[in-house]
């Protein structure tokens, strides 16, 4: 067994991009783990495999993916999660992290992620196929909070109030993301310090920071930019309430140098160790 | 999960819908809530301008040559037209797009520019050669344990990597110039008439190259598991063509077809 699998995931890490391969695996630079996009790395065979494994070798992975489709009412797609288990055996992920959103139905997908109705009926749901999907891949998963812009007349419970009750439900973890919280929070009109309040610390085990853009009635999310003053403020409330959990920078779209990413999971780094208990 | 599922499909109906203002986002908009700075339609429409942004990125990337011939926005238009009649049917967005090169030869207002099909076609097939299965080459000490006696059932094995693109233009020619990495001559002569070409991988370099006519019969013949008893009887130059193209590395493996005895 490689050393690495005793390894944990400590700290603030980046996410993995191609474009940094190279730069990472000459360098090996400074920072405790990487997220990996599993999706990208589907693929039988090619160069981008042949870099993981090296990257792999000298760092501590999670896996990160879009494509569970958790939400959808369609079935699982379990062509899908063997490729997915498949590469998860092969890099040894610390944890595998999806959605609590849905990207198809009737078997066509939109590639990205739509909101549920925060229903009971969506709610049961949802939990089942989490349950599902974490038997078929032997491991408990995270899901995250998605960023949203509409929400349905049909909703009977609060955001936070839905990915609670699932995670308890479903018996899984929950991936926060603060900047997905705080776009919903402006575009819904809600105070995100209640999410915060309600979030079940012990089954948070990983946080999300990234940028926003802002446009005339709403807030997107575009992981195109560094994490904003108010998204730093709330981290700040979120680690102080559910402790110094793993902090990942998310950098999806004009994706900057290295060191811009570097520098930004330095702030992340800094905000953890300023914790009572640090990472 | 009824209830759920009719909401699934009236939303995703909304997104997919040419007609950003047109009943399926009439309808859909019924079960949104409206906020204080948008009307339940505006909210779907974010989601709309979200998708076909992915989609027609996804598309952008992996066809980066037909979009700098076309242009952006030419593109764009293209690819919304694309995404609406084919959808995706994957989770793994890299295997969208497959029928891109089809969608354009029958798609009238890019006809003046007609090797840009075989261009999205040379396109998918240095996708695939990407992300194919790593290979070692052919095994030469297992091919020279397999007896005589058998080896008229040869069946020999093209790269996984591989794909056979026959043009009537020089379409290697048009990629090449349109590199980013070019310094070259940016004129290609259309004239310089048809090309028959492999794309492959050999271990993670990328290859385009052109075949003359007896290795493009001889590879043809490969991809249809054609055993070597038949492939020296249709190939009078065997002898010579098969070592020749094992040695530029377009022969991989090689299995054992069945006995006709």
């Amino acid at each position: 067994m490689p050393a690495y699998v005793d390894e944990r995931i400590r700290g603030a890490g980046i996410g993995l991009r191609s474009q940094h391969h190279q730069e990472i695996i000459e360098r090996q630079p400074s920072v405790p783990w990487f997220e990996v996009l599993s999706e990208n790395y589907h693929a039988a065979g090619g160069a981008a495999l042949a870099d993981l494994e090296k990257i792999r070798n000298l760092y501590p992975i999670t896996f990160h993916g879009v494509g569970m489709s958790l939400g959808s009412s369609d079935p699982l797609n379990f062509e899908y999660l063997a490729r997915l288990k498949s590469v998860a055996d092969r890099f040894q992920p610390e944890w595998v992290s999806d959605h609590l959103a849905w990207i198809s139905v009737g078997g066509e997908y939109v590639h990205d992620l739509l909101p549920l109705p925060y229903t009971e009926e969506a709610l049961h749901h949802v939990a089942a196929r989490i349950d599902q999907v974490q038997d078929y891949l032997g491991r408990r998963i995270l899901v995250e909070n998605p960023s949203t812009y509409l929400s349905f007349r049909d909703a009977d419970m609060p955001e936070w109030d839905f990915v609670r009750e699932v995670a308890e439900e479903a018996d899984c973890d929950i991936l926060f993301d603060v900047n997905n919280a705080y776009v919903n929070a402006t575009n819904h009109g809600f105070a995100v310090a209640d999410y915060i309040e309600a979030l079940p610390a012990a089954r948070v085990r990983e946080i999300h920071l990234a940028g926003f853009e802002q446009h005339d009635n709403y807030l997107f999310d575009t992981h195109g930019d560094r994490v904003h003053p108010p998204v730093w403020e709330l981290y700040r409330l979120s680690i102080k309430r559910i402790g110094p959990v793993p902090t990942l920078i998310e950098w999806d779209t004009d994706i900057p140098d290295l060191e811009v990413l570097l520098a930004e999971a330095e702030k992340a780094q800094a905000e953890l160790e300023a914790q009572p208990c640090s990472a | 999960m009824q209830r759920l599922n009719q909401l699934q499909h009236l939303v995703r109906e909304a997104m997919m819908a040419t007609d950003a203002d047109g009943t399926a986002v009439r309808v859909a908009s019924e079960t949104v809530n409206p906020t204080r700075g948008l009307s339940s339609p505006e909210h779907l429409r974010i989601y709309r301008r979200a998708i076909t942004g992915t989609f027609t990125r996804a598309l952008g990337q992996l066809y980066p040559v037909t979009l700098r011939l076309v242009g952006q926005q030419f593109f764009d238009g293209i690819a919304r037209r694309y995404m609406r009649i084919a959808p995706s049917r994957s989770p793994d967005l890299a295997e969208y797009g497959r029928s891109f090169a089809e969608f354009i030869e029958e798609f009238e207002p890019a006809a003046g520019l007609p090797y840009l099909p075989d261009i999205a076609r040379l396109e998918w097939a240095w996708h695939l050669a990407v992300s194919a299965a790593d290979e070692m080459g052919l095994n030469i000490d297992a091919l020279s344990e397999v007896p005589d006696s058998n080896r008229d059932n040869l069946i020999f094995i093209l790269p996984a990597s591989a794909s056979l693109l026959a043009s009537r233009f020089p379409v290697h020619r048009i990629w090449q110039v349109n590199q980013a990495d070019w310094t070259g001559p940016q004129e290609v002569n259309l004239d310089e008439g048809a090309v028959r070409l492999i794309v492959w991988r050999r271990g993670y370099d990328m290859r385009i190259d052109p075949l003359c006519d007896s290795e493009w019969s001889l590879l043809s013949a490969l991809t249809q598991n054609m055993p070597f008893r038949n492939l020296s009887r249709n190939l009078p130059d065997m002898v010579t063509l098969l070592p020749h193209c094992v040695q530029h590395g377009w022969v991989a493996g090689f299995q054992l077809g069945e006995s006709t005895d």
